[in-house]
């Protein structure tokens, strides 16, 4: 068996086994493939995005884990290092510093500190890293208060 | 065409990055390394490969290093840190590669806080990962493993199985010349891989890719040394002192060591990398059309006459109409014959500024397809010309030597000329005496290597069609070992006299010519003081 299949499967199994390890991360894999997963996130406390729910896809290489996972978001978040429109996210570990330590638990957990943490300075969401480089949280806030409630939140009625 | 484009003439000197451009050898081959050596050696015994220099200093202030050399350095460096140290190589290796190449460096680091240092590049003592159960968990592959025999650790202890370490060393590897600071694949461990570690897992082709990753660092992260930029050159310069950056490579290349332009003496890296850019943009282009047409007042598109009468029509759907000379509305317009400076003023300046760009442009141009030419035919000089001569004319191809030194002393000059219309275009024009002094010694020097060069592709014609030896030989080598050694001379003065700014001037203050003697034989302008001449010895 493939040395990516194998480790997959036991991440797999792990995550069967502690499904309520950790209630802010449901991960779970595609029925007919293996290097197809979503995640369900829940936006950190005490952030604009407490509340929500954010779905996220990974599309999983050939040559895991020594390559790093392909990570979107799938549900539409305000934030200055995820792209707007395609969920592209702008993390290291997901690139250059990526180690084949890193699991997609943790990889999830990575993203939710990055939820809670932006880095305005290397922005894919222009307008939202320039609202806070320029000092207007309120302004970053309630858009992506906004947001949240818009596309990370159940319709009422 | 907006009104920020005027401005343009004078913002264009943008400072490309020299210093970024990549050498061009990729590749160290050990087995290429022999020839090459041999190749060198034997090149630089022959009377031809000697290189005129301008009035440089006879002792280099730089060293040519060939691949031998680099590696050699490398390797005594390494042996000498990791003897004062009592390290391992590896561990030297490490430490010098953090302080480029230093070993003065390292040293001092160490013995100030040798924990700080172990702790910030992850040179860690030595842990035993503790054996909890009898099993160990690989963590990458996440399998287990009843004994330790098939897992490897870094100094940190963090266990891996064999297979799964030597896939993360071998993606780093072919990821680029991150691997020389490999770490620990823990998230939180900062341990280093090290070369020893690298070297007992990879394969021979991986090894040879990180050994050249770690060659090349030698180079590229020392700040005394750097790449020669020649296409295919693998040798690498060490500068010792910054006196006249030229340097040139056992390649022949030369360089400017501190911008790695092409040799540029006598003018200066800024001059160059302001002349560069200005002749890589556009912006010439733009102060033709702000030269030649105006914008519409209305839509801003050029508009170029060419039509005698004044009343203008944009073109649709603008279809504004107005006067071409105030470009004021044709609807209210009654005339403009009121003087109003400034317009005018402006599109002649441009005018002028082109002009004088496509001036000094076209000849350094020039000289420097001259000079690439001169370059080739040296070549052919080299390898043909001296053979065929030394055949008819019953001469040995060294006493034919002065034939290749006189196409040497024509490829420099041509290079100190090329570099004297990049000079002249940024000489300030308020500093009338100056532009005089400086197009009077580059009027000498141009008349003087025009005849030199002439002389050499002309004249050597009629020996190289001869049937057999001819009286004129001897002539024609005496004509053309004097006109190079005068050429070299007005050179030197050239070169010289711009490396100091001009400074005579000062002293001088009034024209210069009514102070000097121009000699009858070489034309050259003497200070009364001399009595014969400078250049030839001939009586006043």
């Amino acid at each position: 068996m493939q040395a990516s299949r194998a480790r997959l499967f036991k991440e797999y199994k792990e995550v069967q086994r502690e499904k309520t390890a950790d209630p802010d991360i449901q991960l779970a894999c595609d029925d007919s493939n293996i290097f197809k997963w979503t995640a369900l996130i829940k936006g950190p406390s005490e952030t604009p995005y407490e509340g929500g729910v954010f779905q996220l896809a990974f599309a999983v290489p050939e040559q895991y884990p020594l390559q790093p996972p392909q990570v979107r978001f799938l549900t539409k978040i305000f934030h200055p290092n995820v792209h707007f429109k395609t969920g592209e996210i702008c993390l290291d570990i997901l690139k250059n510093a990526w180690s084949p330590a890193w699991t997609l638990q943790s990889v999830c957990r990575a993203i939710i500190a990055l939820m809670a943490h932006p880095e305005p300075d290397s922005p894919l969401n222009c307008d939202s890293g320039n609202l806070l480089r320029s000092g207007d949280i309120r302004g970053f806030q309630s858009m992506a208060k906004m947001y949240t409630r818009l596309a990370a939140m159940p319709k009422k009625g | 065409m907006d009104s920020g484009d005027e401005i343009n003439i004078y913002s264009d000197n943008e400072v490309n990055d020299y210093y970024g451009e990549d050498a061009n050898n990729t590749d160290c081959n050990y087995e290429s390394l022999i020839k090459e050596e041999d190749f060198v050696d034997s090149d630089s015994d022959s009377p031809v490969a000697k290189r005129p220099r301008l009035e440089g200093p006879p002792d280099q202030n730089y060293t040519v290093l060939k691949q031998s050399d680099i590696r050699e350095r490398q390797e005594n460096t390494i042996a000498e840190v990791a003897t004062v140290l009592s390290v391992s190589k590896a561990v030297a290796t490490v430490l010098l590669r953090h302080y480029n190449w230093s070993a003065v460096k390292v040293h001092e680091a160490w013995f100030s806080d040798e924990d700080r240092v172990r702790k910030n590049l992850g040179l860690l003592p030595i842990i035993e990962f503790p054996l909890d159960s009898t099993e160990v968990k690989c963590g990458i592959c996440f399998d287990l493993f009843p004994t330790r025999d098939e897992i490897v650790s870094a100094a940190c202890g963090h266990p891996y199985c064999v297979e799964c370490f030597r896939g993360y060393i071998r993606t780093s590897i072919n990821d680029g010349p991150g691997c020389l600071m490999l770490r620990c694949p823990d998230m939180s461990c900062c341990a280093v891989v090290d070369r020893d570690m690298v070297n007992s897992l990879v394969s021979e082709e991986e090894k040879h890719k990180y050994l050249t990753y770690l060659y090349r660092s030698y180079v590229e992260e020392n700040k005394k040394i750097k790449w020669c930029p020649a296409p295919g050159c693998d040798h690498a310069i060490e500068f010792d002192d910054d006196q006249g950056w030229d340097v040139t490579c056992a390649c022949e290349f030369s360089f400017c060591w501190n911008c790695v332009e092409d040799a540029h003496r006598p003018v200066d890296c800024e001059t160059v990398a302001n002349w560069m850019a200005k002749n890589d943009d556009e912006s010439e282009t733009k102060t033709w059309i702000l030269a030649q047409t105006k914008p519409c007042p209305k839509c801003a598109k050029p508009i170029e006459k060419n039509e005698g009468c004044m009343h203008m029509t944009c073109h649709s759907p603008c279809r504004y109409q107005f006067c071409w000379i105030c470009l004021g509305d044709w609807h209210n317009h009654i005339n403009c014959n009121g003087y109003k400076e400034d317009k005018r003023k402006e599109v002649e300046e441009a005018k002028r500024h082109v002009q004088k760009y496509n001036h000094y442009y076209e000849r350094w141009a020039a000289h420097n397809l001259s000079r690439l030419k001169a370059v080739s035919d040296l070549g052919r000089v080299q390898t043909e010309q001296i053979e065929q001569l030394s055949d008819i004319h019953g001469k040995t191809q060294i006493e034919l030597g002065f034939i290749a030194e006189a196409w040497q002393q024509i490829v420099e000059c041509r290079r100190v000329l090329k570099w004297t219309y990049a000079y002249g275009y940024y000489l300030p024009e308020a500093e009338d005496a100056k532009k005089q002094l400086f197009e009077f010694l580059q009027g000498e020097a141009e008349a003087g290597l025009e005849r030199l060069h002439g002389y050499a592709e002309k004249e050597v014609r009629q020996f190289l069609n001869a049937d057999e030896r001819s009286v004129n030989f001897e002539g024609f080598e005496l004509k053309l070992k004097s006109l190079t050694g005068v050429t070299k001379k007005y050179f030197e003065k050239l070169v010289s006299a711009l490396e100091n700014g001009l400074s005579e001037v000062q002293e001088a203050g009034k024209s210069n010519m009514e102070e000097r003697w121009r000699c009858d034989r070489c034309t050259y302008a003497n200070s009364w003081e001399n009595v014969t001449c400078e250049i030839c010895h001939m009586h006043q």
